[in-house]
């Protein structure tokens, strides 16, 4: 038994050097860090819809997710409140009125039966102008229609 | 310091700054994906689609039409629900909780519920009531 005890100890002794700190290693460090910085970059989202950047989407905290659909034309709808009027923008063109639509809305219903609409509205603009854009869509023969909205308040907004 | 390179005077790669040059480009990563803004949707028909399967029903649907004033005062039949800044509209949801959806989670057998906003009634509001009434399962909404 003693014999046993002091090779134990011995043992002990040289995997635990009295005193030794362990040392700061930087290389596995920088390996997390990395990881890290890819994971919140993947994370921050870098798609580029085919979308208006400064319209004002209104909050709906319990719409659907987005989902993916091969024939969707996007109809950003804009609105100044200075003198409340509205515009249409549609591939990046612009459209005065939204009857203008109606050819165009017909073109992608015919290529693709499935096509719906996905209307992003500023939250400001008035039902009288948004009515116009959803009627010009009902007169080009679709009837699938999405609003897009968002799911939290933009700060600024 | 550590680095790495020849001993004739170059820089050589210096890790501390790069460490903090990560650190920098982690922290407003970090911060951007906290303030991301998701995009959703809200789903309707436009009045003249057909239902899902045509079928003709026995009882036809009594429409619910709910008005939302140009204030965003929303109202049915006379009787208001929340207040023109109350985004939830709880009473609303109940009420088609209640009147609607219960036991009807098919859309054929729900009451159409038709919304009649004021032509200067603003978009946010609409979707207000649009989002109540996906909360609350009302599959069959349209416009007026």
């Amino acid at each position: 038994m003693h014999h046993k005890s002091k090779g134990k100890a011995a043992r002990a002794a040289t995997r635990n050097p009295a005193e030794e700190d362990p040392e700061f290693q930087i290389a596995p460090m920088i390996d997390i860090l990395l990881v890290l910085l890819v994971f919140f970059m993947s994370i921050s989202s870098t798609e580029v819809l085919q979308s208006n950047h400064t319209i004002a989407l209104a909050v709906a905290k319990e719409a659907k997710q987005p989902k993916k659909n091969p024939g969707q034309i996007i109809v950003n709808v804009s609105w100044v409140a200075i003198n409340n009027m509205g515009s249409i923008d549609v591939d990046d063109q612009k459209y005065a009125v939204a009857s203008d639509l109606i050819p165009k809305l017909q073109d992608e219903l015919l290529k693709n039966p499935m096509t719906r609409v996905l209307v992003r509205v500023d939250r400001a603009a008035r039902w009288s102008f948004e009515r116009e854009v959803l009627k010009a869509v009902g007169d080009a023969g679709i009837t699938n229609v999405t609003f897009s909205v968002v799911d939290k308040a933009v700060p600024g907004q | 310091m550590a680095s790495v390179g020849s001993e004739d005077g170059d820089i050589g790669f210096q890790i501390a700054p790069m460490v903090d040059v990560v650190f920098v480009l982690m922290l407003f990563f970090m911060a951007s994906a906290g303030s991301q803004v998701a995009e959703r949707e809200l789903n309707i028909n436009l009045p003249g689609s057909k239902t899902p399967s045509g079928a003709q029903t026995a009882v036809p649907p009594t429409p619910i039409m709910v008005d939302i004033s140009a204030d965003g005062q929303v109202s049915m039949n006379g009787k208001t629900y929340g207040s023109p800044s109350d985004k939830e509209i709880a009473s609303l949801r109940e009420f088609f909780t209640t009147a609607i959806v219960s036991g009807n989670s098919d859309p054929e057998k729900q009451d159409p519920v038709i919304i009649h906003p004021d032509p200067d009634a603003h978009h946010e509001r609409i979707m207000d009531v649009l989002n109540a009434a996906g909360a609350s399962g009302v599959k069959n909404l349209t416009f007026n």
